[in-house]
């Protein structure tokens, strides 16, 4: 049992320390991308490299990525010092993200199909001409 | 004694929609969604303001960061699959941020929203500890920014794979690109009920679109306003 807690709390703090890595690193070279982003290229990289085995880290980053949703809870509560603005200018935003959403959506989405589609048949008349 | 009462209705409230959410499945009982509406109610109630909350906060999103650098393992646990689609899903990302973040910024210009709204809008894709890190970096209101990213979220998660049925987007892959790239991980969490291609690919889409748009959108957005 304490032998486990030992094993994820080391998981824990290798991600921290990549995380930590990763400010300290767009602080250093003055990048403008936020250092978690660079955490996470930084963890794929040592992924990828095998530095890191998937592993050595899966058991705390499934508990995390399992309750993502929970550290974006503290966050929204601080929707609430926003009421005023939503009273006034509420149903304008709401507006705004609704139709740029689904604009979105429907542009990835019916883009990457059609990109799929025209890869796959390609891939499949290629294969005709060989047989 | 204050900050204390905080984190026990956050995570009380965290775990009783995580409870409802399973029993009932609806957009109305996403966990962000829900936890956040039942302690805004709590605090209002027992007359606690945001400032008196916001030592809780601090202690609750200490493992934010780490979770956010964790999504570098769907992202390499999905990368043959990603490798095999490389040229659709980079274009089909890129094409899907650029054209939800044009069409918000027009819409609020032609609404004729102050330029701070404006801002926030440039992110409002991007998952939640990213786009307020890139909230500081372009000066934005981080408040508003999470008010953006999680109404967002939210719309994805309710109507995503309605608005994608209604244009017979039907591959997996695209289905799951369009939901991580537009709705982050709120929308993610719907995908994976989905199918489970549609869910790994929305966890990556979702992370390579917070690189992206962090990459990009820092640069440009001098242009926009």
């Amino acid at each position: 049992m304490a032998k486990k807690a030992w094993r994820f709390l080391i998981q824990m703090v290798i991600l921290i320390a990549i995380y930590q890595i990763g400010n300290v690193t767009a602080w250093f070279l003055h990048l403008p991308i936020p250092g978690n982003v660079i955490g996470i290229i930084l963890l794929f990289v040592l992924l990828w490299l095998g530095v890191i085995k998937i592993e050595q880290i899966e058991w705390a980053t499934g508990w995390l990525l399992k309750h993502l949703g929970f550290f974006f809870i503290p966050i929204s509560v601080g929707l609430m010092t926003l009421g005023n603005m939503f009273v006034s200018n509420g149903l304008a935003f709401l507006a705004i993200l609704l139709v740029s959403a689904f604009i979105g959506l429907l542009f990835a989405g019916k883009t990457t199909q059609i990109v799929i589609m025209k890869n796959d048949k390609e891939k499949v008349n290629y294969h005709d001409h060989a047989l | 004694m204050i900050t204390l009462f905080s984190i026990l209705i956050t995570i009380s409230a965290y775990y009783f929609s995580r409870y409802l959410g399973k029993k009932y499945s609806s957009p109305l009982t996403n966990p962000v969604f829900l936890s956040t509406i039942i302690i805004i109610f709590l605090l209002v109630i027992s007359h606690i303001s945001f400032n008196e909350y916001r030592p809780a906060n601090t202690i609750m999103t200490f493992l934010l960061g780490p979770a956010t650098v964790a999504l570098a393992v769907p992202i390499y646990k999905n990368r043959e699959l990603f490798a095999k689609y490389i040229g659709a899903a980079s274009i089909g990302i890129i094409i899907g941020i650029l054209t939800t973040v044009t069409s918000a910024i027009l819409l609020a210009k032609v609404l004729q929203l102050p330029n701070i709204f404006i801002l926030g809008l440039t992110v409002k894709s991007v998952t939640v500890p990213v786009a307020t890190e890139i909230g500081k970096i372009i000066h934005g209101n981080t408040s508003l920014i999470a008010a953006y990213v999680i109404i967002t979220g939210m719309i994805g998660a309710m109507f995503g794979s309605k608005v994608l049925n209604l244009f017979k987007i039907d591959h997996p892959f695209a289905r799951g690109l369009a939901i991580g790239t537009i709705a982050h991980g709120i929308g993610t969490a719907e995908a994976v009920k989905e199918g489970e291609v549609q869910g790994a690919v929305a966890g990556a889409a979702m992370g390579i679109a917070a690189v992206l748009t962090s990459c990009i959108i820092p640069y440009i957005i001098k242009y926009i306003l």
